[in-house]
């Protein structure tokens, strides 16, 4: 099992990263009434991990006795019915599940699941009528129907149901939906909470590895960054690890696995497993695998800042289709390509590609065919930067 | 004298420099070559410069060679071409008096022939051909024919030319279809002509071309093939496609050595330029007022010959009907009767009025035709008197059904041609066609003919009309004709099963008639029909047609202009008839450009495919398309047209970048476009998602027709080995390898959620496991010793209950286009061992998916059951204590039944042994229905390992399944 996995806090007490976070929910769920929910917050910053302990906090264990369906919903649209087909993950307590799968029929959906739950109302131990909780991800994938159909339904059958939601973006919630939930900001993590659960761990004495290790490669994180002066104190932690691991691991080495993750630390944790399986021991100057479609992504940026005709522009057309047959969703693409074009581009134009960069990835939304837009920001690029190169060299 | 024809011409343009009269030519190019210019000007009357191909004197040589090959031959033609050609050869100053001489043969001739072959096609109007195109040309070719006779030894052994065509191949390779051969696949590349729009296109007496039959081979030193041909026709002349003995001129301006030229030597064909062809239309204008009283004279006496025309069907048939019409016939056939003629018949269409009136004056289809008459004609013998059956099958199979079908384009004739063979049989005609209601017969035929129309049609086929004779033999003969069977709507229900039934018991014969012969609707109909298949007549036949028409009428028409008057209307005979009556009302002579003005809005839509709207938008003309044409190019496939330019566009130099160094222009241009294709891209989800249908025009002018006029020009390659033509659009199929990608990956996704040892997202998993997955599923088979790396793989794959199926999805979504495949280097042995591992481990692996699984009993049916099994997996004691990973397999079993025994109470014991049994295996699963509210109700056992059946493996699962049966 990947470590990930096999070292994630399964109770909001075991949460450490967003400590606060944890114990705000925990007392937000014994009070009984929980709000409806939003998370947001970039990947790999805990957001899943989160609810799921929230949810066992909520229904206990059995919470966590899931099943994986692939539902049909029949659903009268005015003149015609239309079939649609959403794997979801439900315990007798909660249904989790991605509308945004559904396309433009997200609505639906939402609109179906929803009542459906309401439906049937779980019935608790003590008499009291319960609620069942729906988790949606995605929710800023959600289609604008979808989400304003949404926030009438969740006030309708609030009685019944909580609702879950999780996003990356908040800002492409409809204020409605926001306004309409308890937001909670998973950040990335902090110098801050890095150093508090740090402390917490050398204090407790129930320590527990999961939380060590993610702790430990977080804080390497940030220790590249230069937001964590205690140098000492890391090198003890990723020793005390290595132990537990049975792992001999150079200091600098894991702080150069921080670098490669962006802060998130599910990319982290799972780049030093990956080392791990590549090579061992570790060798302080050892390759990192990098991801295999930002190598690639890389690549095309490097294309594109070496020669700007025609020619390439329908060559990256093919690379750029490549990556999205092989299922990278384009915004990521965009996003990815973006950074790596301003690693290597001159001062001045800095702003103006990252400009058109949001430009078309705001119109990327409104499209559909993603290649027409990826295609229309690298020519734009190409005949900007080989303006300029004109313009300064001649 | 003369042994070059080009120098002939050339000289004959010299001559048209030096007279007054005639406009100088245009200054010559700048930009190819600096020094032309100057040198023109000291040579003065030298050779001319604007075509590149006398530009240089070493390519002289090589002209002289060409036409070395055929010397005996050029002498005599040039002897006899005197006569048809303007340009002799003579001294430049003596050009004035000489040009009019020319002119006045040439004008005179032309007439002269029409005249001649004005009156050949009444007299073949009873054979009725086609081969009146031919007849006409007769008696120009004869000059030609003789000369080929002379020619024709010489020839032989100078052996088509092709010796000389590798050396001087190359020289000319700089422009024009490289090789002759294969000229199709370099179609696209066939130049634009290097003096494009550079000289001045003369304007010439309408008919000086007339009669004369041209071939254009290569590119032309300034006009567009479609120009020069467009050019010819205006002037009378016709262009054919291949040269043949009737050909007057090869129309080329370099020798390029292809198929058209060595048959055209080898014909004799005269080679002509395009600054020769100027030349001729030139000279005649100056002979235009003698030309114009010769062309009233030719109609005049035009009119005469055409009096005769009527005379044969009236020598064939006489039904009183057609009288009153011949009348109209003959009377119109003097332009001085026509005001009276107009006011004797003025509501009848010239379709109605000139509908043929006997079988062989139908255009076209004659064989058709006949084959419907003998059917007519036996008809009565081989079904109707039911005692000689047998002997009816002998005769001429085309008898065996007992209806025919004619089907065919509109206006070409399939009415007019049933009616008029009923009526030369003696057939009396009940028609039924659209117009009328022709649902199911009423089941109570009591109600008989009074009630619905089809009832009428039953009482018709299963009755015999009686006359008043009483007279077996004499008595009227009726024929049903179902016109437009394909027509057949919501408001007939069940009409062509009528009509099938009524053919079965028909005693008179049926003739239906339709459109689309694989209409989904005739599909049952066309078993019980004799098939005829009506073709459009070619226009060679139509124009025909429409010359006796225009004739009759007393219009002025030239046969060029009728014939590019079939061509536009597509075949469509009615349709060439009320265009011609239309332009009878505002002109009395029409001339070719009449036609094609006209026509160029009201030409019939014809199918134009996405590739050639593309072509055209993106081609020379790009930039001189009206907006509506553009937008009905682009309009012709609105899905297909944005995905081919899409495609295409980079690939195109646009002429809109001007001077372009650095390609920066190009480079913008590009930008541009790509944005506007992008837009065009956003307002199609508005038009698609959101109806917003009265966007489209601004969808296509953003996704087509904005990008077209920034980058139409010249195509380009970008690839080695690339053919120039434009690509299918691309999105389609990467759109779908996208999204059959997804749904493996949604397959994956599922696995691990049902693992439960992860709770990501789908595009978590993509962007951030993916490589992790594969570097602990291959890595070990690489480096570490088989069996420990196999166990260990295996292993892996159970913990995150990974199928075989999923390893291929994570490794083919690992796959870039120029890296390594992350297969590569693993042993086959090794995979293999693999493959073997797993499905060892397969006997004891708990289902831990959605699977689609038929349940038992239901085997049967061939709808699976829409309901899913999903396992129900033990809860983990604590978080964190599962490290044992390596037991964890084995002990599920017991923990899993444990389990559900205390869980499911409600199943019970029974149940459970039950389920036991069932399942040798021990492998629980819980099926589940749909709706949730009574899933415990109905909860049933059934177990199916997921080892159980390796087919079971292969079923489609979760989403995979549920997209499948979408489509």
């Amino acid at each position: 099992m990947l470590w990930v996995d096999k070292y994630r806090p399964k109770t909001l007490d075991q949460v450490l990263v967003h400590k606060d976070t944890a114990q705000n929910l925990k007392k937000l769920v014994s009070e009984q009434d929980c709000p409806h929910l939003l998370f947001y917050g970039p990947s790999g910053s805990g957001k899943k991990t989160l609810i799921m302990a929230l949810l066992r906090q909520m229904f206990g264990a059995s919470a966590e006795k899931v099943k994986v369906e692939t539902k049909t919903w029949k659903i009268d649209a005015g003149s015609r019915t239309i079939d649609l087909e959403l794997t979801t993950l439900a315990s007798t307590h909660h249904v989790e599940l991605s509308p945004s799968d559904a396309g433009f029929q997200d609505r639906y959906i939402v609109q179906e699941i929803i009542k459906e739950m309401a439906k049937n109302r779980p019935i608790d131990t003590k008499g009291k009528k319960g609620f069942k909780v729906l988790v949606l991800n995605e929710v800023d994938k959600l289609s604008r129907e979808a989400q304003h159909s949404l926030r009438r339904t969740m006030e309708k059958y609030s009685a019944s149901c909580r609702l879950i939601l999780c996003c990356n973006s908040s800002s492409r919630v409809t204020e409605a939906i926001r306004s309409r939930c308890l937001n909670v900001r998973i950040n990335a993590p902090t110098e801050d909470q890095v150093r508090r659960s740090l402390l917490h761990f050398f204090h407790s004495s129930s320590i527990k590895i999961p939380i060590l290790l993610i702790e430990t490669v977080n804080n390497t994180i940030l220790f590249l960054m230069g937001l964590n002066d205690s140098l000492q104190k890391i090198v003890k932690v990723l020793e005390f690890i290595g132990q537990k691991e049975g792992l001999q691991l150079p200091s600098g080495f894991a702080s150069r696995i921080a670098d490669k993750s962006n802060r998130s630390l599910r990319r982290a944790i799972l780049s030093f497993e990956t080392c791990r399986v590549q090579q061992y021991p570790f060798n302080i100057n050892q390759t990192i695998p990098p991801m295999d479609w930002e190598e690639y992504v890389a690549e095309i940026s490097s294309d594109i800042m070496r020669e700007q005709s025609p020619k390439r522009l329908f060559q990256v057309r093919g690379k750029l289709y490549e990556l999205l047959t092989n299922c990278i969703p384009p915004e990521v693409i965009l996003k990815k390509l973006l950074s790596e074009l301003l690693k290597k581009l001159d001062e001045e134009l800095k702003h103006e590609v990252s400009h058109w960069a949001a430009y078309y990835e705001h119109r990327m939304r409104q499209g559909q065919k993603a290649i027409f837009h990826l295609e229309a920001f690298v020519a734009k690029f190409m005949s900007i930067y080989k303006g300029f190169l004109i313009a300064t060299f001649g | 004298m003369q042994r070059d024809i080009r120098k002939w011409l050339m000289k004959a343009h010299d001559k048209g420099n030096g007279s007054a009269e005639k406009k100088p030519p245009p200054p010559p190019p700048a930009e190819t070559k600096p020094e032309t210019p100057a040198s023109g000007g000291q040579e003065g009357s030298g050779r001319r410069k604007t075509s590149k191909y006398f530009a240089t004197d070493k390519q002289k040589p090589k002209d002289d060679k060409v036409v070395e090959e055929l010397p005996v031959k050029r002498k005599t033609q040039n002897q006899s071409d005197q006569s048809v050609k303007p340009p002799p050869a003579k001294k430049a100053h003596r050009v004035v008096v000489d040009d009019d001489d020319d002119d006045d043969e040439e004008f005179v001739m032309p007439t002269k022939k029409k005249n001649a072959v004005d009156a050949t096609p009444s007299k073949k109007l009873k054979s009725g051909s086609g081969r009146g195109v031919a007849q006409k040309l007769a008696a120009n070719d004869e000059s030609d024919e003789d000369e080929d006779r002379d020619g024709a030894t010489p020839l032989k052994s100078g052996g088509r030319g092709r010796g000389g065509r590798g050396a001087s191949g190359p020289a000319a390779g700089g422009r024009g279809r490289g090789g002759g051969r294969g000229g199709f696949m370099n179609f696209g590349e066939r130049k634009d002509p290097p003096h494009k729009g550079e000289k001045e296109v003369p304007e010439g007496a309408p008919d000086c071309l007339s009669g004369l039959t041209f071939v254009i081979s290569g590119t032309l030193d300034s006009l567009e093939r479609e120009e020069a041909e467009d050019l010819i026709k205006r002037h009378g002349g016709r262009i054919t496609g291949s040269v043949s003995k009737k050909t007057n001129y090869l129309l080329c301006d370099e020798d390029i050595e292809g198929r058209k030229s060595s048959k055209a030597k080898e014909l004799g064909t005269p080679f002509l330029t395009e600054d020769g062809l100027f030349d001729i239309i030139r000279s005649s204008k100056k002979k235009q007022a003698p030309g114009k009283e010769d062309s009233k004279g030719s109609v005049e006496k035009a009119v005469p010959l055409q009096k005769k025309s009527p005379n044969k069907p009236e020598i064939k048939s006489q039904p009183p009907a057609t009288k009153v019409a011949q009348k109209g016939l003959a009377s119109g056939a003097s332009p001085a009767k026509q005001k009276v003629q107009t006011i004797h018949g003025p509501s009848l269409t010239w379709t109605e009025k000139y509908r043929p009136k006997v079988p062989n004056e139908i255009v076209g289809n004659q064989s058709l035709v006949n084959q419907l008459h003998s059917w007519l004609k036996n008809w009565d013998a081989q079904f109707l008197h039911t005692g000689s059956k047998g002997k009816g099958k002998k005769q001429n199979d085309s008898g065996d059904k007992k209806a025919v079908l004619l089907c065919g384009t509109p206006g070409i004739g399939k009415t007019t041609s049933a009616k008029l063979v009923c009526q030369m049989l003696g057939f009396q005609v009940v028609e039924v066609n659209a117009s009328d209601s022709r649902g199911k017969a009423d089941a109570k035929i009591a109600k008989g003919i009074g009630g619905s129309n089809a009832n009428c049609v039953k009482e018709l086929v299963s009755n015999e009309s009686l006359g008043f004779k009483m007279d077996r033999s004499s008595h009227p003969k009726s024929v049903l004709i179902m016109d437009e069977v394909d027509g057949m709507s919501a408001g007939d229900r069940g009409g062509i099963a009528d009509l099938i039934a009524s053919i079965k018991i028909s005693k008179i014969p049926i003739i239906c008639i339709c459109n689309d012969r694989y209409s989904q609707k005739l599909k049952s109909l066309v078993n019980y029909c004799l098939l005829l298949s009506f073709r459009k007549p070619t226009k060679q036949q139509m124009g025909k047609r429409l010359m006796q028409i225009a004739n009759a009428e007393g219009l002025q028409v030239n046969e060029i202009a009728l014939e590019e008057l079939a061509e536009r209307s597509n075949g469509d005979m009615r349709m060439a008839v009320n265009q011609l009556q239309y332009m009878s009302l505002s002109m009395s002579v029409i001339k070719y450009d009449d036609v094609r003005q006209r026509l160029v809005g009201s030409a019939k839509d014809e199918d134009i495919s996405p590739f050639t709207a593309v072509d055209k938008l993106f081609g020379f003309g790009g930039g001189k398309l009206r907006m509506d044409e553009r937008v009905d190019l682009s309009m012709s496939d609105p899905d297909l047209v944005p995905l081919i330019i899409q495609e295409n566009y980079i690939n195109y130099k646009p002429d809109s970048a001007g001077k372009d160094d650095n390609g920066m222009n190009r480079m913008k241009l590009i930008a541009r476009a790509a944005e506007s294709i992008a837009d065009g891209d956003m307002i199609n989800v508005q038009i698609r998602r959101y109806r917003q249908w009265q966007l489209s025009q601004a969808g296509c002018v953003s996704s087509c027709i904005v990008p077209a006029a920034l980058m139409h020009g010249r195509r380009e390659i970008l690839e080695q080995g690339e053919r120039n033509f434009n690509r299918f659009g691309g999105w389609l199929g990467k759109n779908s390898t996208t999204g059959k990608n997804l749904r493996l990956l949604e397959d994956l996704h599922v696995h691990l959620l049902a693992s439960r040892e992860s709770n990501l997202g789908r595009e978590a998993l993509r962007l951030d496991y993916l490589s992790p997955f594969l570097k602990q599923l291959t890595d070990p088979l690489r480096t570490l010793p088989k069996d420990e790396a196999v166990q260990k793989v295996v292993e892996f794959m159970n913990v995150y209950s990974i199928s075989q199926e999923d390893m291929e999805t994570i490794v083919e979504l690992s796959k870039f286009q120029g890296k390594s495949n992350p297969l590569e280097g693993i042993p086959s042995a090794v995979k293999a061992a693999l493959t073997r591992a797993y499905k060892e481990g397969s006997k004891s692996r708990m289902v831990r998916t959605a699977d689609l699984v038929t349940l038992p009993g239901m085997k049967g049916i061939k709808k699976a059951p829409k309901k899913r099994i999903a396992a129900i997996l033990e809860p983990s004691g604590d978080g964190l204590g599962e490290e044992n990973g390596e037991t964890l397999v084995e002990s599920e079993e017991e923990n899993s039944s444990d389990t559900e025994d205390t869980e499911e109470t409600a199943d019970g014991g029974k149940l459970h042994s039950e389920l036991q049994s069932l399942n040798s295996k021990g492998i629980q699963v819980e099926v589940e229905l749909n709706n949730p509210e009574n899933s415990n109700s109905k909860k049933k056992p059934a177990g199916r390992g997921r080892g159980g059946s390796a087919s079971a493996e292969k079923k489609p699962t979760g989403r995979g399944a549920g997209a499948k049966r979408k489509r």
